[in-house]
């Protein structure tokens, strides 16, 4: 998906990604991501939890919007140990 | 047909320094991939997918390509891609459901947004689909996405979301045949910003 994101950018349309498996995303650098700690199958978010899903999708618009340069994250802020 | 590489460069927009194609960059690949494969490939029937994935040789490019949207979210057409693998029951052919190793070409089932949603089903068998059959917008957001639109935080979404298969471990055919005409069908329907939703 990161290289499918690298292929429109190239043609001039921006992207974003949302990823729940950084390391497997960021392997071939995506443009732009918003990384959320939700499950496979989940991505955008859990099941009937509206505002969840719609925080995933306002999140990568705004990474799209304010974004200033390539390699762009946003990222969920991990519980501190 | 044009090449893939030539209809890149035609009509880029680039805010930054050198972009180099991906294209470029597969011939040093190539061979780390078909040793790979070579490995990998006997194991999958055995079902040890993780085994044979640990020792993938992830394809990494230089080239930083970045476009900017050239108007706000609110005036702006968004287009959806998944990697879900959806597919039409009954209108479209199922899609392949395991990973090809060889040439064979990343299929894109093209899904409009007012689909009967009883008839989509999910082909890919690398993930839980148990979140998507319980509420869609799980990994496909149709819903959220057109409340977006009536709230006015995008501008527009494109007629068809284009969904296409993860595992796909040859990158080449999807670099050089899959992405350009994800390109092409995107800036045919004047999509002007992509969301990308893996799965």
């Amino acid at each position: 998906m990161s290289l499918i994101a690298r292929g429109l950018e190239a043609a001039g349309i921006p992207t974003v990604l949302v990823s729940v498996m950084p390391p497997l995303s960021s392997a071939a650098r995506p443009p732009r991501q918003v990384i959320r700690r939700l499950n496979i199958g989940a991505t955008v978010g859990r099941p009937h939890d509206v505002d969840g899903q719609r925080e995933t999708l306002t999140k990568m618009i705004k990474l799209l919007e304010t974004a200033d340069a390539f390699g762009a994250v946003d990222q969920d802020k991990k519980k501190s140990d | 047909m044009a090449s893939p590489v030539e209809s890149w460069h035609s009509d880029q927009k680039f805010d930054g320094g050198p972009v180099m194609s991906d294209a470029a960059s597969l011939p040093a690949w190539q061979p780390q991939f078909e040793t790979w494969a070579e490995f990998a490939q006997p194991l999958l029937p055995q079902g040890k997918a993780k085994e044979a994935f640990a020792k993938y040789p992830w394809f990494t490019t230089d080239g930083d390509p970045f476009a900017t949207l050239a108007k706000p979210a609110s005036e702006t057409r968004f287009g959806l891609i998944t990697t879900g693998g959806y597919s039409i029951d009954g209108e479209q052919e199922p899609m392949r459901g395991y990973p090809t190793f060889g040439d064979e070409v990343p299929q894109i089932r093209p899904i409009p947004l007012d689909v009967d949603r009883s008839k989509l089903k999910i082909n890919h068998p690398g993930y839980d689909h148990k979140y998507a059959e319980e509420d869609i917008n799980a990994n496909l957001p149709f819903d959220r996405l057109q409340e977006l639109v009536a709230d006015g935080v995008i501008g527009s979404l494109s007629e068809t979301t284009l969904v296409l298969m993860g595992l796909q471990p040859n990158v080449a055919p999807l670099i050089n045949e899959t992405i350009p005409e994800i390109v092409e069908t995107f800036k045919a329907d004047g999509v002007e910003a992509a969301l990308l939703v893996p799965s």
